[in-house]
């Protein structure tokens, strides 16, 4: 049987790449949300 | 205080009565049932094979889609008529509210199962007495399966933007299990295999009804809430 | 201690690669290909450990209607809802070589994809209510339900793809006899991947109390 090894790189690599994402994601949420919470309420 | 049972039978009666003078529901729901079987023969083309292996699937993807037209309107008249907060006004366990419109609900969706039924063997030649004691059973457990998680979503889905879309969403993949096994039972029923064949997706949908009911009258009560 | 629990997560998940690729040796049937065991397998593995937890956060919501309890709830089942689909392309990708298509409805495969998209619904139901108590009760249900579904689903599709008299256990086949090397990677990425998915709910269930606090 040949060991197709662009199968395993593949699915590795969309692991990562999901995980990866997904993390980041958290991260630039956080960032999001500090800056919203830093900013002083204007008011109205 | 009126009894639990009291409660839930006023609230079948009620919705039975409503029925029964404007046959909203079930009037449309015959003609959407004349129409599947159409569109069946249409998607399968005139092969009598064919549309005999399909008839077990047919006839449940059917009943299903039926049901997400009927059982998405459990709540809808009590939005419409304004009775929504006296639900959420009604004294003591709220799970007979939920016994009530289950029981309105089986009573419609099981005319629904039996039209379907006889539409299938006028239309595509299926000799239902082949399978029938067992074929029965499977329609009240399938019925009863469906019913009652539809009503518990209804009644979840009743106050949330695109309910629409939301019902069918959350009811389809949870109702996967009842599906495919009123497929396979009534397949085997159909075949006139033993009972002892597919006896054991018969136990797969007793235990789903009992799961759904059980989690249905235990959650109800959070959902009319507030 | 959420950045301690993401360190130990990173440095496991890098034993884990070395474990898969260095230490485990090439099966001996499959080849290679058989090393994207070590993805498939515990993603598979914490996408039922985050249903799980969000069936008991579920509960402990309706009970206690801790606001802490609701948000790990909704961490759990996205981060779950993330590894599930990592499953399922691993799977897939898996499948490809080992039986010459991206996907056949092999039972284990078809079960973890109704999974996904039951939590898909479970998160759009909570993206459409925007009263944050009752959007926490209707997920507490569904949550409830969703995992109630989660055997039946599992015995109702393993039943449907073997055509006969169900087995009486949960594992078709029974214990296979793996070599001690592909055990010990095997279980060096489960601990990794359960880590990772520990330090994803910490860093969620935060991010979510500061949005709600923001909101407030």
């Amino acid at each position: 049987m040949p060991d197709n090894w662009s199968f395993v790189i593949a699915a590795y690599a969309i692991a990562a790449v999901a995980l990866g994402g997904y993390w980041r994601r958290l991260v630039r949420l956080e960032r999001d949300v500090e800056r919203r919470n830093a900013r002083p309420r204007r008011p109205r | 205080m009126i009894s639990y049972f009291a409660r839930a039978w006023i609230v079948a009666r009620k919705d039975v009565a409503v029925e029964r003078r404007s046959k909203e529901t079930l009037n449309a729901l015959v003609f959407f049932s004349l129409l599947l079987v159409f569109a069946f023969q249409f998607a399968l083309g005139p092969d009598r094979e064919r549309l005999a292996q399909a008839t077990p699937g047919l006839l449940w993807l059917g009943f299903v889609l039926a049901s997400l037209l009927g059982l998405g309107r459990t709540f809808l008249i009590e939005r419409e008529n304004d009775c929504w907060e006296a639900l959420l006004l009604t004294p003591g366990d709220k799970s007979a509210i939920y016994v009530g419109k289950l029981a309105g609900n089986l009573l419609l969706m099981l005319a629904v199962g039996i039209l379907l039924v006889a539409l299938f063997t006028l239309f595509f030649n299926v000799n239902v007495f082949a399978g029938m004691p067992a074929l029965a059973l499977v329609m009240v457990l399938g019925t009863l399966g469906v019913a009652s998680v539809g009503t518990l979503f209804a009644a979840m889905t009743a106050n949330v933007r695109a309910r629409e879309l939301l019902f069918p969403v959350l009811l389809l993949p949870v109702l996967v299990p009842v599906l495919l096994a009123t497929v396979k039972a009534t397949e085997g029923a159909l075949a006139g295999e033993p009972f002892g064949a597919y006896a054991h997706w018969l136990q797969l949908l007793a235990a789903a009804d009992v799961i759904y009911l059980v989690a249905g009258l235990l959650t109800f009560d959070f959902i009319l809430e507030g | 201690m959420t950045r301690v629990l993401g360190w130990l997560a990173a440095a496991g998940l890098v034993i884990g690669l070395v474990m898969a690729f260095v230490i485990a040796p090439r099966e001996v049937t499959q080849g290679h290909v058989q090393r994207i065991m070590y993805v498939h397998v515990p993603t598979a593995w914490v996408a039922y450990l985050a249903f799980a937890v969000v069936f008991v956060a579920s509960i402990v919501y309706l009970a206690r209607r801790s606001a802490t309890a609701d948000r790990l709830a909704h961490a759990s089942a996205e981060v779950g809802v993330v590894f599930t689909g990592v499953t399922i392309a691993s799977g897939s990708i898996w499948g490809k070589p080992t039986w010459g298509t991206w996907w056949t409805w092999d039972a284990r495969l078809t079960s973890v994809a109704i999974l996904f998209i039951m939590y898909l619904g479970y998160l759009l139901l909570r993206g459409m209510i925007d009263e944050r108590e009752r959007g926490a009760r209707y997920a507490a249900v569904l949550g409830i339900i969703a995992a109630l579904d989660i055997p039946l689903v599992h015995f109702s599709v393993y039943w449907w793809r073997t055509l006969h008299q169900p087995p009486s256990l949960m594992k078709p086949g029974g214990a296979s006899t793996m070599p001690a090397p592909i055990v010990a990677a095997l279980l060096v990425n489960l601990a990794a991947f359960t880590l990772l998915y520990a330090y994803f709910v910490a860093r969620r269930t935060r991010l979510l109390a500061r949005q709600q606090q923001a909101l407030a």
